[in-house]
């Protein structure tokens, strides 16, 4: 694996601002791992994810110009984009038609790929932790974070009534909030 | 202070983050956190959060996939003379296999199958109905030798009647009933064999009902020697009827289909007294 580079997030951003190649690069590596993660949870199709992870960099960069750090975090900004880009990317026909083809094949890869997973030394035992979210809470942040579904179509799936749903979602958050602090 | 609190319990944050807000939503959102910097630090923290729960829930794209998507950013640059353009990164890595030709084979030979089908069907029904002739044939063939040996046989028996010196044929007149009528009895006293010769058989048809009756004068009394028809047909048989051995004439009367025990005497026909 080659050397990865990482910046702070304001160096980071700066540097992306003036599109330098060094940006990209770390933007690459800081953030890929957790942007494929998204896409791939909601794309499910390896190549397809690997399509949808490559457009989502070249909007990031393309677009950098609309970001703004008042509004929110970095990563934030980009999870949306990377969100955005895997739904509209599965409600597509193509990928429709392209699924029923390749679904087989394909699902046997993601299964390897999966085994990838990221290890964080600094993230151990937190795994255990988000293990102990209520399986209400966490059925919920996945299907809108990790499913692409809204929250509204969530309560739908769940016969939930929305505002359950929000705050479910809520408490979900502070759950986790408690634990990484 | 109390709104902002609320707001911020009202879920809308986390939505906002998660970007599952109207437009409309987030320009709310904005203009709050602008406004209220206890909002800008609640969002930064849910920010945290689901920046630690996506980098928790990180999947490690495969290695090619780095110069892959560097390369196709710094492309987008315009400044591509460096780099090679992304796809053919992909190209180095897939083998392009060519499409089967989508092939009629199948097609065709469902076609030849059914022609065939249709062939062999009227080849069976044609052997068949072959067959069912030729069965028709022999069944008539046989149905004629079968006759032809019969009527050899009889005209070997009617030929020993008529060569044996023994037989009388007798000859009954038809009586005032019937005038024209006119019935051949063979007799055999010797060996009581009596027969009728259906060849010179002049008697009217007889209906469904009745039947012809031949009688024996014994002793002046009428014995019954068997029943016969006159049919449409003619018949080059011999019949033989019962034996008699010694009668002093013969008489055929018309009775009730299967004979009477006494002869209708109003309705002889023919009669001869030896």
């Amino acid at each position: 694996m080659s050397k990865k580079i990482s910046l702070p997030e304001e160096e980071l951003v700066h540097a992306l601002r003036n599109h330098e190649k060094i940006a990209i690069e770390a933007l690459y590596d800081m953030y890929s791992a957790s942007l494929y993660g998204i896409i791939s949870r909601i794309v499910i199709d390896v190549h397809t994810s690997e399509d949808v992870l490559q457009e989502t960099f070249v909007k990031i960069w393309n677009s950098f110009s609309n970001y703004s750090a008042e509004k929110g975090r970095l990563f934030t900004w980009m999870a949306n984009i990377a969100r955005n880009m895997a739904i509209d990317k599965i409600r597509s026909k193509d990928f429709k038609n392209q699924l029923k083809n390749h679904e087989l094949e394909n699902n046997v890869t993601f299964i390897d790929e999966q085994k990838n997973t990221v290890y964080k030394p600094e993230l151990m035992g937190i795994k255990n932790l988000v293990e102990t979210l209520r399986p209400e809470q966490k059925s919920i942040l996945d299907l809108v974070y990790f499913k692409g579904y809204t929250h509204a179509e969530a309560a739908e799936e769940l016969s939930i009534p929305l505002g359950t749903i929000k705050t479910r979602l809520r408490m979900a958050i502070q759950e986790l909030r408690k634990h990484f602090n | 202070m109390k709104d902002v609190q609320s707001y911020m319990e009202s879920g809308i944050l986390e939505l906002y983050v998660l970007g599952d807000v109207t437009p409309q939503e987030k320009l709310q959102v904005e203009e709050m956190i602008a406004a209220h910097p206890v909002i800008k630090v609640e969002v930064d923290a849910i920010e945290h959060v689901i920046e630690r729960y996506a980098l928790e829930h990180a999947v490690e794209p495969s290695e090619k996939q780095r110069n892959r998507i560097l390369n196709s950013t710094v492309t987008y640059l315009g400044d591509d003379s460096n780099f090679k353009p992304a796809k053919s990164q992909r190209e180095d890595n897939i083998v392009y296999m060519p499409a089967p030709k989508p092939t009629n084979f199948y097609k065709y030979a469902f076609a030849a199958s059914l022609a065939l089908l249709a062939a062999a069907t009227w080849a069976l029904y044609n052997t068949r109905t072959k067959l069912e002739q030729s069965n028709l044939q022999i069944i008539a063939l046989t149905e004629q030798n079968q006759k032809f040996a019969n009527r050899v046989n009889l005209k070997d028996e009617e030929l020993n009647v008529f060569r044996d010196p023994s037989f009388k044929m007798v000859k009954l007149k038809g009586t005032p009933k019937a005038p024209n009528a006119g019935v051949t009895v063979a007799w055999n006293p010797v060996n009581k064999k009596v027969m009728i010769d259906m060849t010179d058989l002049n008697l009217p048809e007889n209906d469904q009902n009745h039947q012809y009756q031949l009688w024996a004068m014994v002793g002046g009394k009428p014995v019954g020697l068997g029943v016969f028809d006159k049919t449409a047909a003619d018949s080059t048989d011999m019949k033989i009827m019962q034996p008699v051995e010694l009668a002093q004439g013969f008489a055929v009367t018309l009775e009730p289909r299967g004979g009477s025990t006494n002869p209708t005497m109003d309705e002889m026909v023919v009669i001869k007294m030896l």
